[in-house]
């Protein structure tokens, strides 16, 4: 029929494009990214800042503790797979998260609006630290899981910069804010804390993990660079048995491991 | 043969409705709205829908809705379409149900019914204070879903401008304007369903929404559309008066215990919760025993009108009476009421848990409409007209809830009758007169943009609405018609000097408005001179100097046709169905 | 008596192509006078601030009473309705800019029909068999009813979306309004039919996953619908139907 209908010419559609309904895997990765920031790279977390503690008490207890930790069956496997891995990809993908949101905190400076825009500062800050600190850490200078005992002397070294002990301070407390947060928004996230209030009241639970976290791990960073021991030996497990020359340098720190 | 193509012009719910009939049973449609059809004007009903479902053990029947529709119509309606919507009523509750409106519910799971104006019964099914949005995004839902299998194709952002018909006078198709391309473009349709909601912008300032200009009714009135009843206007008693437009308060207000009052003793200037019961003046309830606040809603207005106009009532001088709820409980009201109750607080920035609400009557509903038959046809063969557009159900006065009834229904008999004359058409002879409607839209659209002069449409617009509301509300003189009638005619002659500010071919809104602007001036003659015609007082059209009802002289629907003379439209009447309720006077003041 | 005055600034572009330019409007003060009161004035006379002829502003809105969801701009800087934004709670000049996530037609107006898209992708509708006469629906207990009516209050204003970080062109983030729906069609008794397509469906790219749970959705909805708690609940629900799919299938 010879009327004026006629199909519109095709237009690409502009902006935002709709839900690829179930289709492409971003939802596994995304998940993946969730998951592995609990278990294992928050466990880990965990299980650091509990053995950096151990600081507290001494070259000797420290050295112990990293002793046993790379006494662990499979430990280089381990490390590999449940730290460096998961961690890499963790951060990896959370950079690319953070590209690609875009924040509006000037025109919204709402509380969860800070908060999703510090977890990808914190992110940022996390990531970058932990990658020097485990080249620096776990690949320079000495060998630890061949010296354990070498362990608080190297930590000891790396801050005797104050600088260093800066990005330390920094360092930790973003992590132990990111992974606080990130708690809490597993729990949201995955359907665990579904109501406002319940959320509410997960948040304080975090902000109480957040806290003794930081504590903990700021408490250690003062083990490394406060009064009580300062110039740990390299081997300080070989510093008690040598002590024999009262009046060493030492002295006051090996008086203390006796003690233990 | 292939299949019948209707085009349905309109997707609030009588559009929608019509859809989802035609879909159903096979059709394919084209379905044409100004806006996205889920915000269309349907989405601001509050209230509820009526159905004689008797879940409250009253004894109610679909006999007793039809009654009371008739008697709150005042006889106006013609009464085998109106019995057969009573009839329906309840399987289209249920219908709506199953399609997922959260209706409120009593403990046991089932529907909820509140009570609303002009019945006894409680008759209305309803979703919090936003029934009609829940209801019209149940229907776009299911529209929505057609159209993902591909039996609707949407034109949201199309703005309707005429029928296209052939040499015999059978609707061929429509001619539309892509408001954001500006593309005018005729689209084959093998019948045409309008759903173009009613006619607010003409007053100026009523509740209804900016798209309500009622250019869809006049553009096919010109073409030669009996337009009926176009004085039936209903004023609501209660909305919010505010600069841009009058924002409804709903009768659910009352339906759920509110209570209208003013202060005994004029411009009391104790703060409002201070007035004591004993000096507060429930006007209805004292002259209504029977009904009280929820009295026909024309008899509301008239009679806050009273209050503020003839006895000086109103609160501190002013136009306005007092709405009050504050003696439900918090929880209640929100359960029941809470959007209608955000919309107060959010505009007015009083609580109405704590305040009574400052209300006055506003221009609501279009009783009136283009004349359809039975099987909701109007007389142009294939063009057939549904929901507020059309004027069949509802009299001289439409009771509250019925009107979500209406839209619906009428959309289920437009659409399936249109299928069936679509089947049964004979193939048009040469292109349907698609090139000449064209060639006659461009033409308007040309003169349109090229125009020189120094009005502008929004500012006769303004004037028109003012001398509408004046002149063709809640009062009518027939002098103030013939003024008004007078002013229109001389917007009509001022509207040839309109020069747009705005040229351009691309989305431009004052184009698009001063096209609305001249079939709004067109249409409110006809609302004008038929209110003049009518000389007496039938449900919302009261004129003082002829206060009684006249069945043997107006007991006629008015079909007024166009003539382009100066004179204006022609009018005609027509016999009013009465086989079932003999017509008896409509008392609501004594027990009938 | 000088008549009081309000200033806006609105921002201009004849085009999605157009440059955009700000236009100073002084326009006269009226009691409860809102942002589209504003605009309808600009009309009347569409002259700006300096005396010069304008053109008046293309703009959406219908109900102007917040129920519609047409009149979604960004005043301020924050994305709200413009019908509920009154000129006396607003600090002035009161600048006017389109919402900024979606395709600019003109002036104040955009494109927002993905919304509508994203409903038709995880099918928001109750499946019913037809619209004949079936008898009455599913028994609702006021419990439930509760629960979901406020998800049937969206409006479509997509201001969820607008403010939301993850919602824009790198992500393809379905936003908060839809998934809100999922849960309303999921949580009725015949509209579950779809639930676990509904669930698989937001599990595409651009799905729940890249909520970063900002919760600007739920702070600027001017219908209040707790759109976090719907988010949660759905993402486990997706969460839980990959896992059904990876194990059972």
């Amino acid at each position: 029929m010879a009327t004026a209908q006629q199909s519109a010419a095709p237009t690409v559609r502009r902006g935002v494009q709709p839900l690829r309904a179930g289709e492409g895997s971003s939802f596994l990765w995304h998940k993946l990214h969730s998951l592995l920031g609990i278990v294992p790279i928050g466990a880990f977390l965990l299980e650091h800042l509990l053995s950096n503690f151990e600081a507290l008490k001494g070259p000797i207890a420290y050295g112990a503790q990293v002793k046993f930790l790379n006494g662990l069956p499979l430990v280089r496997l381990l490390e590999w797979v449940f730290i460096f891995l998961p961690i890499l990809y963790h951060a990896c993908y959370g950079v690319w998260i953070w590209l690609r949101g875009k924040s509006n905190i000037i025109y919204y400076p709402w509380a969860g609006n800070w908060l999703y825009v510090a977890q990808r500062y914190t992110g940022l800050i996390a990531f970058a630290y932990i990658l020097q600190h485990v080249i620096r850490q776990r690949f320079m200078g000495v060998m630890l899981p061949e010296h354990p005992y070498a362990a608080f002397h190297k930590v000891q070294v790396e801050l005797s910069n104050p600088w260093m002990v800066a990005i330390y301070i920094v360092a930790m407390i973003a992590i132990c804010w990111h992974f606080a947060y990130g708690v809490w928004l597993f729990a949201a996230k995955w359907g665990i804390t579904t109501g406002a209030t319940a959320r509410k009241r997960f948040g304080y639970v975090c902000v109480a993990l957040g806290l003794a976290l930081a504590i903990m791990g700021l408490a250690s960073i003062w083990a490394f660079v406060g009064p009580d021991y300062k110039n740990a030996p390299e081997d300080p497990a070989r510093a008690v048995s040598l002590l024999v020359a009262p009046g060493a340098v030492f002295a006051p720190v090996t008086a203390r491991i006796v003690s233990i | 043969m292939a299949a019948p193509r209707i085009i349905v012009v309109g997707g609030g719910l009588a559009g929608l409705a019509a859809v989802i009939k035609i879909a159903e049973a096979g059709g394919s449609v084209d379905l044409f709205s100004i806006v996205p059809v889920k915000r269309s004007h349907s989405v601001c009903a509050q209230g509820g829908i009526n159905a004689a479902k008797n879940l409250k053990g009253e004894g109610d029947t679909t006999w007793k809705h039809f009654d009371d529709t008739v008697y709150g119509g005042d006889f106006l309606a013609n009464q085998t379409p109106v019995k057969a919507m009573c009839e329906a009523a309840p399987a289209i509750i249920d219908l709506l149900d199953r399609m997922g409106v959260p209706f409120n519910r009593t403990p046991e799971g089932l529907l909820d019914f509140r009570r609303f104006g002009g019945t006894l019964y409680n008759r209305t099914a309803f979703a919090g204070a936003t029934t009609g949005q829940q209801l019209l995004y149940a229907l776009d839902e299911q529209v929505r879903r057609y159209e993902s299998e591909g039996k609707v194709k949407k034109y949201e952002g199309w703005e309707f401008l005429s029928a296209v018909i052939d040499s015999k006078g059978v609707a061929r198709g429509i001619t539309a304007l892509d408001l954001r391309t500006m593309e005018l473009r005729s689209f084959a349709a093998d019948a045409i369903i309008l759903a173009t909601g009613g006619i607010g912008a003409i007053f100026g300032k009523s509740t209804n929404s900016v798209v309500c200009t009622g250019s869809a009714q006049s553009a096919v009135f010109q073409q030669g559309v009996y337009y009926a009843n176009g004085e039936l206007v209903q004023v609501h008693p209660t909305t919010i008066p505010g600069e841009d437009k009058l924002r409804l308060m709903s009768e659910s207000a009352r339906g759920e215990g509110g209570r209208v009052w003013v202060p005994r003793t004029p411009g009391d200037k104790r703060p409002v919760k201070q007035i004591p019961e004993s000096e507060r003046f429930y006007f209805l309830e004292e002259w209504y025993p029977k009904y009280g606040n929820l009295v026909p809603r024309d008899i509301a207005t008239r009679a806050i009108h009273k209050v503020v106009y003839e006895n000086h009532m109103g609160i501190d001088g002013q136009p306005m009476v007092y709405l009050d709820l504050t003696h439900i409980d918090r929880a209640t009201l929100d359960r029941k009421l809470g959007g209608i109750l955000d919309i107060y607080e959010k505009f007015v920035g009083v609580d109405p848990h704590e305040e009574p609400m400052k209300i006055f009557p506003g221009m609501h509903y279009t009783m009136g409409g283009l004349w359809v038959d039975f099987n909701q046809m109007t007389n142009i063969p294939g063009v057939f007209a549904a929901g507020e557009a059309e004027y069949q159900y509802h009299g001289a006065n439409r009771l509250g809830a019925n009107s979500l009834l209406s839209c619906i229904y009428g959309g289920f008999i437009s659409g399936p009758n249109a299928l069936t004359y679509a089947k049964s058409l004979p193939a048009a002879e040469g292109d349907g007169g698609h090139t000449a409607e064209l060639t006659r839209q461009s033409e308007i659209n040309d003169r349109l943009l090229k125009n020189e002069g120094k009005e502008n449409p929004f500012k006769l617009w303004r004037e028109l609405g003012d001398t509408m509301t004046k002149h063709a509300t809640v009062i009518r003189y027939n002098k103030g018609l013939k003024q008004a009638d007078e002013k229109i005619v001389e917007l009509l002659d001022r509207y040839n000097n309109v020069s747009l500010a705005d040229r351009s071919q691309w989305a431009n809104t004052s184009f698009a408005f001063a096209r609305q602007l001249k079939n709004m001036l067109e249409i409110s003659r006809v609302v004008v001179q038929g209110a003049i015609l009518r000389d007496e007082s039938r449900g919302a059209h009261y004129k003082p100097d002829f206060p009684e009802r006249n069945d043997e002289k107006f007991l006629k629907t008015g079909k007024a046709s166009f003539t382009g003379l100066a004179d204006g439209p022609r009018f005609e009447y027509e016999e009013v169905d009465t086989q079932f309720i003999t017509p008896r006077p409509r008392r609501y003041d004594a027990a009938s | 008596m000088a008549t009081k005055t309000v200033t806006f600034e609105i921002k201009r572009q004849a085009s999605p192509d157009a440059p955009a330019a700000w236009e100073r409007f002084e326009l006269e003060w009226r009691p409860g006078m809102n942002v589209t009161t504003a605009m309808m004035d600009i009309a009347a006379n569409p002259v700006t601030a300096d005396g010069q002829p304008t053109t008046p502003v293309t703009y959406d809105s219908n109900c102007l009473e917040e129920i519609c969801g047409s009149c979604a701009m960004r005043i301020n800087g924050k994305a709200r309705m413009a019908c509920s934004a009154l000129v006396d709670n607003l600090e002035q000049p009161i600048r006017v800019e389109p919402l900024s996530k979606f395709p600019l037609v003109r002036d104040l107006q955009v494109d927002r029909s993905v919304l509508f898209e994203n409903l038709k992708a995880v099918k928001a509708w109750i499946p019913i068999d037809g619209t004949y006469d079936l008898g009455s629906g599913p028994r609702v207990y006021p419990q439930q009813q509760e629960v979901n009516y406020p998800f049937s209050n969206c409006i479509s204003c997509t201001c969820c979306m607008e403010v939301c970080p993850q919602f824009n062109e790198d992500t393809g983030f379905v936003g908060a309004a839809t998934i809100a729906q999922v849960k309303l069609f999921n949580n009725h008794p015949t509209g579950k039919v779809l639930k676990e397509e509904r669930l698989r469906a937001l599990a595409g790219d651009g799905g729940i996953q890249e909520c970063g749970f900002a919760q600007n959705c739920v702070e600027v909805c001017p219908k209040r619908i707790p759109l976090t708690n719907a988010i949660s609940d759905v993402s486990r629900d997706v969460l839980l139907q990959k896992a059904k799919d990876f194990f059972a299938k």
